[in-house]
């Protein structure tokens, strides 16, 4: 096993590491999604409407839109969290439920949720130890950890840690199982400003780690609703309407990898950038709610 | 490790040992100067000797009443931890069992003493029952809450790595519900202990605290009711001091670093 040690972060390896291929087996594919919730006072809200999207295998998207779009309800539906009103959904061409399954999803949450009780390093064990039958990663952890940064804090409990180190340790969780899609829910928003700008070429550095080098690219979904932070991050942003969420633009950033922080000053990352806010500001649909009577 | 410092216990002890101290005096002095009857109240320093001539008595009476609290306790902490967790998981078992719990927590389960006694004999069953269902509510309700104080976002982790139920459970629910249940443990223990009391009373033939209290304020021996309520007191000190303890080593809502070292 090649130590993943062995890969800075500036290394020119990690760009052919996540390829994203055209042919393979499509990440995901949402056909028709529609998702309608039922509100406390019996009124139907539509929060996802008529959305269709195929997300290559090694491919980073970032999902943006405005508070309330419905993205990370689309990011749910995705990761077999909330069963969608209509339409199909596909991960790597299984259910989610299947892709459960077999650990084949990564996801890390706004709040880094880890388990007060547990240390650090047992936190990051979770995902192996549970469903032990579809344990076939040959994770060693404590690199794991060594990598996000955390060597020296395996026996803290996450209270003891800052939010950012905390942050460090659910990303370690959500990779220690290997899996294929990385599925993230604005996993920066609860971080000052300073951490949350470091931790996104962090994020870039790990996406790319996986501990067999015969894995397919991971592919992964980022739901933010920072511009800057989908266009440093992402290899395609995905920009949504207001309630009822559609997506509304599809925006390539094709800058290549690694990207690093100065990026974030040229004219091309400014370019970008211009692009989605233009396309966030454009007139959408509002948001209707469906009488239920 | 070196020698822990008792300086700030010893803050936290000695002023209430005081007070009680200064308390005794004062109803010493009472009883002496007013002359009041030994009937009617008898001297501090009368029960403590009484207490200490005594104490093989109230000791082994003692550890009977002990016996049952604990044995109460037992049965009623592990049969309501198990329902809870049952309720936790299954809204129909809520429906059906929580009125019926809150039924009988609102019935002084003391009124089923005469009852119990018909249905389990005069051994120590009966007794043991009471004990049992007095404990059983405090821990139910708290167990329940307990096994669902789960931070949703935890549970879909483990939902996105298709654990199973009992997974949930064991890795999820139950150290989530540890805090909980510490708390109910340190209500209930008084409670069994009262339970145990007050079915002694009734059985007075079986022995214990109870009993010895019962038998003796019939003979009018206050000095001896007296030194069976001490040990009493001592009993319930000892075991809320154990459920702390337990709490301490057992609970990860700790207030000092575990890594520190």
């Amino acid at each position: 096993m090649t130590s993943l040690t062995d890969t800075p972060p500036s290394a020119a390896p990690l760009v052919i590491k996540h390829p994203i291929e055209p042919d393979a087996e499509p990440a995901v594919r949402l056909d028709d999604i529609r998702l309608t919730y039922e509100t406390k006072e019996g009124a139907l809200l539509e929060a996802v409407d008529r959305t269709s999207l195929t997300i290559r295998a090694g491919e980073f998207t970032a999902l943006v839109g405005p508070s309330g779009c419905g993205k990370t309800s689309l990011l749910r539906v995705i990761a077999g969290l909330t069963a969608p009103s209509s339409g199909e959904v596909f991960v790597f061409g299984q259910t989610p439920k299947e892709a459960q399954r077999h650990k084949r999803l990564g996801l890390v949450f706004q709040e880094p949720a880890l388990l007060a009780w547990r240390s650090v390093e047992d936190n990051v064990r979770l995902g192996l130890q549970l469903n032990p039958r579809e344990t076939h990663s040959s994770t060693n952890v404590h690199e794991l950890i060594e990598i996000v940064g955390l060597s020296g804090f395996e026996r803290y409990r996450p209270a003891e840690l800052s939010g950012g180190m905390q942050q460090r340790a659910a990303l370690a969780r959500a990779l220690a199982i290997d899996p294929p899609l990385l599925l993230m829910d604005e996993p920066f928003a609860a971080l000052d400003e300073i951490t949350r700008e470091q931790m996104r070429y962090e994020l870039q550095r790990l996406w790319s780690v996986s501990h067999d080098p015969r894995d397919p690219p991971r592919s992964a979904v980022f739901v933010t609703h920072s511009v800057a932070e989908a266009v440093a991050i992402a290899d395609r942003v995905l920009v949504m309407s207001p309630r009822p969420g559609r997506i509304i633009a599809d925006i390539p950033i094709t800058t290549s990898r690694p990207r690093r922080p100065e990026h974030e000053h040229s004219d091309r990352f400014v370019n970008d950038t211009a692009i989605v806010r233009a396309a966030l500001r454009s007139p959408t649909t509002p948001a209707v709610p469906l009488d239920a009577a | 490790m070196a020698p822990p410092d008792i300086r700030p216990l010893l803050g936290w002890v000695l002023p209430p040992l005081v007070a009680l101290l200064l308390a005794a005096i004062a109803v010493e002095l009472w009883v002496r100067i007013a002359d009041v009857s030994i009937w009617v109240m008898p001297r501090p320093t009368g029960v403590i000797e009484n207490f200490f001539a005594d104490f093989g008595r109230y000791f082994s009476e003692g550890l009977k009443t002990l016996g049952v609290s604990l044995g109460g306790l037992a049965i009623g902490t592990a049969a309501a931890t198990l329902l809870a967790a049952g309720v936790a998981h299954s809204q129909v078992l809520e429906r059906a069992v929580l009125p019926i719990a809150i039924m009988v927590k609102v019935t002084p389960v003391v009124a089923l003493i005469p009852l119990f006694i018909i249905w389990m004999g005069h051994g120590w069953n009966p007794k043991i029952a009471i004990a049992a269902l007095i404990t059983y509510f405090p821990v139910l309700i708290n167990a329940i809450a307990g096994f669902r104080d789960v931070d949703p976002r935890m549970h879909d982790f483990f939902r996105s790595v298709d654990a199973s139920t009992w997974e949930i459970f064991r890795h999820l629910r139950l150290p989530a519900a540890v805090p909980y249940l510490f708390a109910s443990l340190k209500i209930s223990v008084t409670l069994s202990l009262i339970g145990a009391v007050v079915a002694e009373f009734f059985l007075s033939g079986q022995g214990g605290l109870g009993a010895v209290i019962w038998i003796e304020q019939n003979n009018l021996r206050l000095e001896q009711v007296f030194a069976a309520v001490l040990m009493l007191t001592l009993i319930g000190v000892t075991l809320s001091t154990a459920v702390v303890v337990a709490e301490r080593l057992f609970s990860w809502r700790l207030d000092q670093p575990v890594a520190a070292s």
